[in-house]
């Protein structure tokens, strides 16, 4: 299959790798059973997580590994999950993604994995304190085109 | 970085799902999504059309966790 990124796209993205201090995995759940996108997805990320050393991928099938789909509340294909760390400590912080990450969203995944890679969100103060408060859980699901 | 990424990377409380919506069309008529970007907040309690600031997704929150303590 051709490749998803050209030689230039490769090297910017390298060059915004350079940054990154932790590793971070992707963790792509498929699904045999139903899922259009799901083989460009995993060639895409294949391609980005060659980009860093810092970078692993995992994939995964919903159906077949339902019992780690549900650990990481995934129910749908193509649906990624960006943890930090990697093998056995992969920490989970609540970022998802479901599916193709292209277009608009492929430079949100480029910065997500960098982000959560340097564990700095950059968010304000009063923001970090209200969600330091927080007593009971929020589930925000971000809703968007890839124009 | 989506804002919800950055929250979630804050708090072990947050979890935040970027759906693509012209893949989930089920998923868009289930929660009424009229524009995109739409956050939805817990399910549905709030619903935020367009790219908003930090501040405002805040207080959306606020609202959304106020309505169902019911206070």
């Amino acid at each position: 299959m051709e490749g998803f990124l050209d030689n230039s796209l490769k090297k910017q993205v390298r060059l915004v790798f350079e940054d990154m201090k932790e590793p971070v995995t992707i963790l792509f759940f498929g699904s045999a059973a139903q899922c259009e996108y799901c083989e460009e997805t995993i060639q895409l990320l294949t391609e980005v997580t060659a980009l860093s050393d810092l970078l692993a991928l995992e994939v995964h099938d919903l159906d077949e590994e339902s019992e780690l789909a549900s650990r990481y509340h995934v129910d749908k294909a193509p649906g990624l999950v960006i943890g930090g760390g990697r093998g056995e400590e992969i920490i989970d912080f609540g970022i998802r993604y479901y599916g193709v990450p292209a277009g608009s969203e492929f430079g949100a995944l480029i910065n997500d994995l960098l982000t959560v890679s340097k564990r700095e969100s950059g968010l304000s103060e009063e923001t970090l304190v209200f969600l330091a408060g927080l007593k009971e859980p929020v589930h925000l699901m971000v809703f968007s085109t890839p124009t | 970085m989506v804002l919800a990424h950055r929250m979630a990377l804050e708090s072990p409380l947050v979890e935040a799902e970027a759906i693509e919506a012209t893949e989930f069309r089920e998923l868009v008529g289930r929660h009424n999504v009229s524009g995109v970007p739409q956050t939805t907040i817990n399910h549905g309690a709030r619903d935020v059309v367009g790219a908003v600031p930090e501040h405002y997704l805040v207080a959306e929150i606020e609202k959304a966790l106020k309505k169902e303590s019911g206070s």
